[in-house]
């Protein structure tokens, strides 16, 4: 966002360019630096990461364990999320439910990105009419109204972890065939591109290996910002009590179980907790891609005016 | 001209329906069993009422025809009928609208009316304490859940603090008249608009923001500030036209995200809308239900993008309509 970038740049203009040619990697990473906000997000998503996957193991309650005598716990240290109504430890729940809600985002992103790369650099690749109908596609999708299809999709299919993954990558992959076509469009009539087709590469290889990797920049921007996306899809769709069932916890499950509890009992922990968790990592994850944005492309700063 | 134009926009956009009617009516195809699956679970009903049943909703005609069918009657009015009440669908659904679009309308009202004057107030005073807060705030708002802004928000108002209700549209214990009334149905929505014009205003500033700040940098408002108008003259009249053209399509577009987004809103304070009627429905499998409303969403994403796309070019001459 212009926002932060801006305030960057005093910092930049202090900086000195160095001559010795870097690659793009190592660029990439020095002007995702500069990006505080982002840097910062960067290690929040990665302790959150990293708690959830072996957090579970370490803390000495289970998710999952009955027990009437802790129920309805405030926070103590003993339990600093508090317990729920059956006495489970609520930090607990928190940790296995972010492992779940995690996982989810990062599958639907990773399929909505294959999806999206494949249909994306087809239709840019080819041109034509198989280019015509492909956008003809993206269009009816984006007219599609989003969080309606993912409930129908997984109330009629069941609410497993792969109909939810589905779902929320059906409506999730044409930002990135977009980005890939128009990359393609101007990448193939390249001279590099026109280079490796006079020595009798073949098509296949000419865009996985020539095209591909020159139009990713923007696709990891959007996949970025498309895991925040999931994140609050599949925590809406939870809360609505229609994605993992109960026993199962999930952050967005366990705002909808915490409901009258909080409501009529005013156990504020309950709600608090796992909008939290979902509240940081969606932050966190948006700076992330806003730092990633600026650092592959700096003339996309602040230019948010066109069409979505 | 324009008429022509809007003509034109609103031919394409009929393929465009087909397009997503005959995605909405395969993805219910799909699902395994099929409508009357939770019917067949129960033992009570014989496989002779089953096959009743199904040649009764048209269910053993092939795909095409199911569709070619459900398609006419659409258009004629006839949107079948729900599996669970036996109403006709498009009563159903028409007796739920008007408190979505209600509260879609306020939402949407409300995001403008603070939105705007943030993003210009926040642009014109770059870096100012005022710019960092509302920047700051609006990267907060996008990433609020808003189920869970919600939820705290009836922990304090309502629970905390006894000031709002915390659920339904009127106090259902009293009949209130005149300005008691009004009262009333006010403090129910307060909660409800807050929570569902989140998002929608955090977005809009930032976008208010961003316009405003590439049209200040203009030339031609540096000449109109070095020719001696009012400052308030150029950044309302000058710089706020040009700015408004890329935020009225954001805007727009953000009509059917606030309708949708609606469903959440109205679960967490337990309104009678369409949200909830389409959760309930998606539970029960009533398809026909599911399919009208989601044709209603449908149709009002097309129609927000036609009128968006026109006003775009009314707005900015530049745009030509051939």
């Amino acid at each position: 966002m212009s926002e932060v970038r801006e305030a960057a740049e005093p910092v930049a203009a202090g900086d000195v360019p160095e001559e010795k040619a870097r690659s793009l990697r190592a660029e990439t990473w020095r002007q995702f630096r500069r990006h505080r906000l982002a840097v910062v997000g960067l290690a929040v998503l990665t302790l959150f990461t990293v708690a959830v996957i072996v957090g579970p193991w370490l803390i000495p309650f289970d998710p999952y364990y009955i027990d009437a005598r802790t129920a309805n716990l405030a926070p103590t240290l003993t339990h600093p999320m508090g317990t729920d109504e059956l006495g489970r430890d609520q930090l607990a729940r928190v940790l296995i439910g972010g492992r779940l809600t995690l996982a989810v985002s990062a599958a639907a992103v990773l399929v909505a990105l294959i999806v999206g790369v494949a249909v994306g650099a087809v239709a840019g690749y080819a041109g034509g009419f198989p280019d015509n109908a492909l956008m003809r596609v993206v269009d009816v999708f984006y007219a599609l109204p989003g969080l309606f299809i993912v409930i129908l999709l997984v109330a009629l299919i069941g609410p497993t972890f792969w109909t939810i993954v589905i779902a929320i990558a059906v409506l999730s992959w044409m930002n990135t065939a977009r980005l890939v076509r128009s990359s393609f469009l101007s990448l193939k009539e390249k001279e590099f591109v026109e280079a490796a087709r006079t020595v009798g590469v073949s098509d296949a290889r000419i865009v996985l290996r020539h095209i591909l990797p020159n139009a990713f920049s923007p696709v990891i921007v959007a996949a970025t910002l498309g895991v925040a996306n999931a994140i609050l899809i599949e925590s809406s769709l939870s809360f609505l009590g229609l994605g993992f069932q109960p026993p199962e916890a999930t952050w967005g499950g366990m705002l909808s179980e915490s409901k009258s509890a909080v409501i009529s009992l005013g156990q504020w922990w309950r709600g608090l907790f796992p909008g939290l968790m979902i509240f940081i990592t969606v932050l966190s994850t948006n700076f992330i891609g806003d730092g990633l944005r600026d650092a592959l492309d700096p003339r996309s700063a602040g230019n948010k005016g066109g069409r979505a | 001209m324009v008429g022509p134009y809007v003509v034109r926009r609103m031919l394409q956009a009929i393929p465009l329906l087909f397009g997503i009617s005959i995605i909405i009516f395969l993805m219910l195809q799909m699902a395994p069993g099929g409508p009357l699956a939770s019917g067949e679970a129960q033992a009570a009903i014989t496989p002779e009422k089953i096959e009743r049943l199904r040649a009764h909703y048209g269910l053993d005609d092939p795909l095409p025809i199911q569709y070619l069918n459900w398609l006419g009657g659409l258009v004629t009015g006839d949107w079948g009928v729900s599996y669970d009440t036996g109403q006709p669908v498009l009563q159903v659904i028409t007796e739920r609208l008007p408190t979505t679009l209600a509260l879609t309308g306020l939402a949407f009202a409300v995001s403008l009316l603070i939105a705007i004057p943030v993003g210009i107030l926040a642009a014109t005073r770059q870096y100012s304490v005022f710019d960092y807060a509302s920047t700051g705030l609006s990267f907060a708002g996008i990433a609020t859940p808003s189920f869970w802004f919600g939820l705290m928000l009836l922990y304090l108002f309502s629970f905390q603090w006894d000031l709002l209700p915390s659920a339904g549209l009127t106090d259902l214990r009293e009949d209130h008249v005149g300005f008691a009334a009004v009262w009333d149905r006010t403090t129910h929505l307060i909660m409800p608009v807050a929570v569902l014009a989140l998002i929608a205003t955090a977005n809009l500033a930032r976008y208010v923001r961003a316009s405003m700040l590439e049209v200040l940098g203009q030339d031609y408002v540096r000449t109109a500030r070095g020719s001696g108008l009012p400052e308030r003259t150029v950044i309302l009249q000058h710089a706020g036209k040009n700015a408004s053209v890329p935020v009225v399509t954001i805007a727009m577009l953000m009509v059917p995200e606030l309708f949708l987004g609606a469903v959440i809103t109205e679960t967490i304070f337990s309104i009678p809308g369409m949200g909830a009627l389409f959760v309930h429905s998606a539970e029960l499998r009533d398809y026909p239900v599911l399919l009208g409303i989601l044709v209603i969403a449908a149709v009002l994403v097309v129609i927000t993008n036609l009128v968006a796309d026109v006003i775009y070019g009314l707005l900015d001459p530049r745009i030509s309509y051939e």
